[in-house]
C-alpha cells in the first residue's frame, strides 16, 4: 500500500505530442500558402475540363455559365442538355452540338431567358443600390467551358449571352505555373 | 524527503491547447487551400458601330485589322499583308482555296501541338514591329475547332515569353475580339 501511495499516478499517462505538433506546424504553413480568397470557384468533373494557359488575370465575381460536355449549367442550375451526334467531317466520331429544337437562329431560347432574367435582376439591383457600385449590371460573364467544345457550341453560347446584353466574356481558365 | 523526488522531473510544457486550436484551424484552411490556380481571359463581342465617314488618308499607314482565322489545316493570318508579304500577296486563282499562312508541323492537325505556335509568334512578332500601337487582334475560329485551340491561339497572341522586356513578356495583341463567323 505504501509504494503504490507513492508512485504518481497521472504523470505517465501524458502523451508526448511534441512530433506531431512538429508535423501539423508544418502543414499549418503550407496550407496558409495556398490560401484562396477567390470567390470563383470550379467543381471539377469528367464533364468539364478547363484548358490550361499562360493567362494570369485574377477572376472576379459575374454570372458563372458552365458548358460541360453534356449541359449547360447557368450559376449551378443546369439549364440545357447538349447532344451528342456523328460527325460528319470524321466518320465515327461524335460531336457536341445543341438540339436543333432548343435553336432559333443562332440563339438558344432556354438559355437566352435564364440569361435575360439574370441580367434584368441584377439591374434590379444596381437600381436599389445606388451607393454600392459593385453591385449592378456590368454585362460580365464568367465562362468554364470544357477544352474540347467545338467552336460552333462556343459562338451559339456566345450569340445567346450577347442577345442577353452580356458583352465581356471572362474565359476561366487553368493557370500554367 | 529529497531522496522521494524524481531528480530529472520533466516540466512539460502543456501543448494540448496549441494542439487543440491548430486541429480546428487545418480544416478550415484546406477548405479555403486553392490546388488550382485560376485565371481569366477577356474578351468581348464585335462592336458594329457607323462605318467612318472620312475618306483615308493616302499619306497615312493603312489601319492594321489583324485576324487570325483558325482552321483545321492551319492558322490563317489575315488583315497584315503589307509586313507578311512586302512584295505583293501572292495570287490565287478565283475559287481556290486560300492555304493557310501558317500551316499545321507534319501536315497534320490532329492535337493543338500540331499547330505551328513558334511561327505564329514570330509572325506577329513582325506584325507588331510594324504596329506598335495596336492591340487587337480579330479570332475567327472554324466550328469544329475545339474551344482548348481557341485558348491557345489567344495565348499565342497575348504575349511572347521569350522576348523579355522590363514589364515581363513583350506584349502582342492582348485585346481578342472572337469573331462568330458565317454558319
Amino acid at each position: 500500500m505504501a509504494t503504490k501511495k507513492a508512485r504518481r499516478p497521472e504523470i505517465d499517462a501524458d502523451l508526448n505530442i511534441n512530433s506531431m505538433m512538429d508535423m501539423m506546424t508544418i502543414i499549418l504553413v503550407f496550407l496558409l500558402k495556398s490560401y484562396s480568397t477567390t470567390d470563383v470557384s470550379v467543381a471539377p468533373s469528367d464533364d468539364l475540363e478547363l484548358p490550361f494557359s499562360s493567362a494570369a488575370k485574377a477572376p472576379e465575381m459575374a454570372v458563372n455559365l458552365v458548358v460541360e460536355k453534356r449541359q449547360i449549367v447557368v450559376d449551378g442550375r443546369p439549364v440545357l442538355m447538349l447532344e451528342s451526334k456523328d460527325d460528319e467531317d470524321n466518320p465515327g466520331q461524335k460531336q457536341i452540338v445543341v438540339p436543333e429544337s432548343e435553336l432559333r437562329g443562332q440563339s438558344i431560347n432556354k438559355l437566352f431567358e435564364v440569361l435575360l432574367e439574370k441580367a434584368e435582376n441584377a439591374k434590379r439591383l444596381g437600381e436599389v443600390n445606388t451607393k454600392n457600385p459593385d453591385l449592378g449590371f456590368k454585362g460580365r460573364i464568367l465562362l468554364q467551358v470544357d477544352k474540347d467544345m467545338p467552336f460552333e457550341v462556343l459562338r451559339s453560347v456566345m450569340y445567346t449571352a450577347g442577345q442577353a446584353q452580356f458583352g465581356e466574356f471572362k474565359f476561366v481558365v487553368y493557370k500554367t505555373e | 524527503m529529497a531522496s522521494k523526488r524524481k531528480p530529472f522531473e520533466e516540466q512539460d510544457l502543456n501543448l494540448t491547447p496549441i494542439m487543440n486550436l491548430v486541429t480546428i484551424l487545418i480544416p478550415f484552411l484546406i477548405m479555403a487551400a486553392q490546388f488550382v490556380h485560376l485565371a481569366v481571359i477577356d474578351s468581348t463581342l464585335p462592336a458594329i458601330g457607323p462605318a467612318s465617314t472620312e475618306p483615308p488618308d493616302p499619306n497615312e499607314k493603312p489601319p492594321l485589322q489583324l485576324s487570325l482565322a483558325v482552321t483545321g489545316k492551319g492558322i490563317i493570318v489575315s488583315g497584315a499583308d503589307m509586313v507578311l508579304y512586302p512584295d505583293g500577296r501572292p495570287a490565287f486563282a478565283e475559287g481556290e482555296e486560300r492555304p493557310p499562312t501558317i500551316p499545321c508541323k507534319n501536315g497534320t492537325c490532329n492535337s493543338v501541338e500540331d499547330y505551328d505556335w513558334a511561327e505564329l509568334t514570330a509572325k506577329l512578332n513582325l506584325i507588331k514591329d510594324e504596329y506598335p500601337d495596336n492591340q487587337n487582334v480579330i479570332l475567327v475560329p472554324d466550328n469544329s475547332i475545339k474551344y482548348e485551340l481557341v485558348v491557345r491561339t489567344m495565348d499565342a497572341a497575348r504575349e511572347d515569353p521569350a522576348r523579355k522586356t522590363e514589364a515581363g513578356p513583350r506584349e502582342l495583341f492582348p485585346f481578342v475580339v472572337i469573331a462568330g463567323g458565317a454558319k
